[in-house]
């Protein structure tokens, strides 16, 4: 029996001793992970390394991580992060038929199965779940053989989709501690029975336009609620609603909460901290104010609060930021599509000056400021600021100064419909620019009743789509105002809410349950352009944070009852 | 008794590397087509804010690779770029002959800023262009690809590479590894 044991004993010894021999002679020397304990850091630092690895590719040292793509060819981890594919809640990405896997600590240390356990007979988790191989749970060593060496536990590779990164054990320890946390502890605002929302309102808000934001996301909470109800007494609405929604979501109800803004915008941070340490909702649904919205942004970035497309002319621009996504980058982007159309006459300008009219307050400023950001971009020679003071009237004689002095190429007028009349016999002055650029949201309604004789001169940047072209979606507007007079809203901001409601019904069904903030916006970006009220198109992707990107520039048709004619396409480039 | 060790540590060995290895082919399969491309005479503007006619840019007497990616993607995108980007780093200057072409298929989004930071990313060299342009052109570039996406969230990893011997497209469909990239490339040459 001894001599059996010790045989076997033998045999393994050597089998092991040859292994090794074979891996060396196929040239494939595993880098093996010794599981320890986190170094001695206190969580709020394993926290921030882990984020920078994850997000930035970033080492602990300082340095960049060392990533191998297709094996063998060196690349640095900066280029290859982590959440450039697993997104920033850990939770995967999904477009089309092709999928990132979840890497989150909760899910990776589960076995994952061709189903997700209490939803195997909802048609959306079914479709998404039988994507992906069944492979065990991993354990720290089997994720860092991943990580470093591309073989789930199963013995597949992965190599040619995902890098290897070469790290060593204490990094590898941080990236997988900081893995544990990603999207681990429900988000607050979240219950079993509930999602609470609210919605910012600064006080001062025509009340006209607050009711018209407020009507859709109102109809919305309470349809949703309506129909959580009617799934308890009635299982053809049951049935309905377990396939489109999951039975989790089904059962939650949705409520808004008002938190209204008052004061100067300097206490409104005070304001919010109070409303959200009373209250905490899961993220804001739209909201609106006419001047400014950055101390509600800053509260949301810092609360990592999910904002989205609040009703606003000044948004914050960012490159980096993350939890509100706008409509658009405000009035600012009518004057960038200025900048862009007239570029695409470029020699019309060679030598010549573009003078800019600018009612000084924040509107002429922002469409200032776009305008001039683009056309220097281009190459041109700074435009020639012209500032109307606050009171100032843009006259006639003004005009023609401005024509007699600097001959300009195009004059661009961002001003109110009061500085129209100016150009009223413009038609008639010799050697008078080529163009006349102008506001369509800043001049109004009087969009419409240019004179006939300006109208072939005048362009307008216009943020929509055209009236005549977005009838089609006026039972949009009906439908969430259940009978009541439209002409008692403001239409533009009704489809506007409208459109809110529609990305909150699809984020959350895309959500499948896992009620992050973070996979909150990781679902919106992963959905697809929309043809929706209002805009001609909106699109989204992985963190993209306007949502429409376009701006037609038109021009007012002849007759009593004219159409806009469009100039452009929705986006120039 | 070596001998016998040996043989059953190969035998014992075989099953996962034929495992490890068909696993790897199965997701670097792709299939092959030859087509005609009619080029349409557009403009597009690449990521650096130049403005680029794409008829000059893909016919030309060097071979030229062409993908349609955009640049907040988080699935294909990223691999198609790690390939083009492992072109340039193992060629170096000899890839300066071939031109990489990528088109975007979100020019909502994909200013020439957006594609420039983009190639910064990818570290990309001389000889690899981000074009861009308005939803119509673009279109009309995807359409003459036989690549049309509606959304892109429907896109598909694709590769085309032009010969300039009889200017015919290799269509690749799939996620190739590098260096079935290079292999089918230097086929091109070759030809």
């Amino acid at each position: 029996m001894n001599n059996t044991i010790t045989n076997i004993m033998a045999f393994i010894i050597k089998f092991a001793i040859l292994n090794s021999l074979i891996l060396i002679f196929i040239g494939w020397a595993p880098k093996t992970y010794a599981a320890q304990d986190v170094p001695a850091l206190s969580p709020e630092e394993i926290q921030s390394y882990g984020e920078r690895m994850y997000r930035e590719g970033i080492l602990p040292s300082g340095e960049p991580m060392k990533a191998f793509v297709s094996g063998d060819i060196p690349v640095s981890g900066t280029a290859f992060t982590c959440v450039s594919c697993h997104l920033r809640s850990g939770l995967g990405s999904i477009e089309g038929e092709v999928t990132t896997s979840p890497t989150n600590g909760r899910l990776l240390y589960e076995p994952r199965e061709p189903f997700i356990k209490g939803f195997e007979h909802v048609p959306s988790f079914h479709n998404y779940a039988v994507y992906f191989p069944v492979r065990p749970a991993y354990t720290d060593e089997s994720l860092a053989e991943l990580i470093a060496g591309g073989i789930d536990p199963t013995g597949r590779s992965v190599m040619k989709v995902m890098p290897v990164y070469d790290i060593d054990d204490s990094d590898m320890a941080i990236l997988i501690a900081y893995l544990k946390t990603l999207s681990e502890k429900p988000s607050p605002g979240v219950s079993e029975n509930e999602i609470k929302f609210a919605t910012v309102i600064v006080e001062g808000t025509d009340p006209v336009a607050v009711k018209s934001m407020i009507a859709p996301l109102e109809f919305a909470v309470n349809r949703k609620n309506s129909l959580s109800k009617a799934s308890e007494t009635n299982d053809r609405v049951a049935r309905m609603g377990y396939n489109m929604l999951g039975p989790d979501l089904l059962k939650k109800r949705f409520s808004l909460a008002r938190w209204i803004l008052k004061g100067p915008s300097s206490s409104w941070r005070a304001q919010l901290d109070a409303y959200y340490q009373a209250d905490p909702v899961f993220a804001l649904l739209g909201g609106i104010s006419e001047g400014d919205w950055e101390p509600v942004h800053r509260f949301c970035e810092e609360n990592q609060i999910p904002n989205i497309l609040p009703i606003v002319d000044y948004p914050v621009l960012s490159d980096k930021d993350w939890y509100t996504l706008y409509f658009s980058r405000g009035v600012r982007q009518e004057g960038e599509a200025a900048a862009r159309y007239l570029r695409g006459m470029a020699d019309l300008f060679i030598g010549r000056n573009v003078v800019q009219v600018i009612r000084d307050n924040r509107k002429g400023q922002a469409l200032a400021d776009g305008f001039r950001e683009i056309w220097a971009d281009t190459g041109h020679a700074a435009t020639i600021d012209i500032i109307l003071k606050e009171g100032e009237q843009f006259s006639q004689e003004r005009l023609q100064q401005i024509i007699a002095d600097l001959k300009p190429a195009a004059l661009i007028l961002w001003d109110d419909s009061s500085a129209l009349a100016a150009f009223d016999d413009f038609a008639d002055i010799q050697e008078g620019p080529g163009l006349v650029m102008a506001s369509g949201t800043f001049v109004g309604e009087s969009l419409w009743t240019v004179p006939e004789k300006s109208r072939e001169f005048i362009y307008f940047t216009y943020p929509y789509r055209l009236p005549h072209d977005d009838v089609r979606f006026d039972i949009s507007v009906r439908k969430v105002l259940l009978g009541k007079p439209a002409d008692n809203f403001d239409r533009n901001l009704i489809k506007q809410s409208y459109i809110t409601n529609e990305l909150l019904g699809k984020a959350l069904m895309d959500m499948r349950g896992e009620y992050y903030r973070d996979y909150f916006f990781d679902a919106i970006g992963m959905m697809r352009d929309e043809y929706y009220p209002l805009y001609e198109r909106v699109g989204f992707g992985p963190g993209q944070r306007f949502v429409s990107k376009g701006c037609f520039i038109v021009q007012l048709g002849k007759g009593e009852k004219p159409k806009l004619e469009r100039r452009s396409e929705w986006v120039l480039r | 008794m070596k001998h016998f060790c040996l043989l059953v540590a190969l035998f014992t060995f075989l099953p996962g590397i034929f495992v490890a290895t068909g696993s790897e082919a199965g997701e670097g399969r792709y299939e092959r087509s030859i087509q005609s491309v009619a080029i349409p005479d557009v403009v597009l503007v690449n990521h650096r804010g130049e403005k680029v006619r794409i008829k000059s840019l893909l016919e030309t007497d060097e071979p030229v690779i062409v993908d349609f990616i955009y640049a907040t993607c988080t699935t294909i995108c990223p691999i198609l770029s790690a390939g083009f980007a492992n072109l340039q780093r193992k060629f170096g200057q000899e890839i300066e002959k071939v031109n990489l072409v990528s088109i975007s298929i979100d020019p909502e989004n994909d200013t020439p800023k957006a594609m420039g930071e983009y190639m910064e990313r990818y570290q990309a060299k001389p000889g690899w262009d981000f074009l861009s342009g308005s939803r119509k052109d673009v279109d009309r570039v995807m359409k003459a690809f036989d690549a049309y996406f509606r959304d892109k969230m429907d896109h598909q990893p694709l590769n085309f590479i032009r010969s300039p011997g009889d200017g015919k497209w290799l269509r690749l469909y799939g996620l190739m590894s590098s260096s079935d990239l290079i292999n089918e490339l230097q086929k091109m040459r070759v030809k």
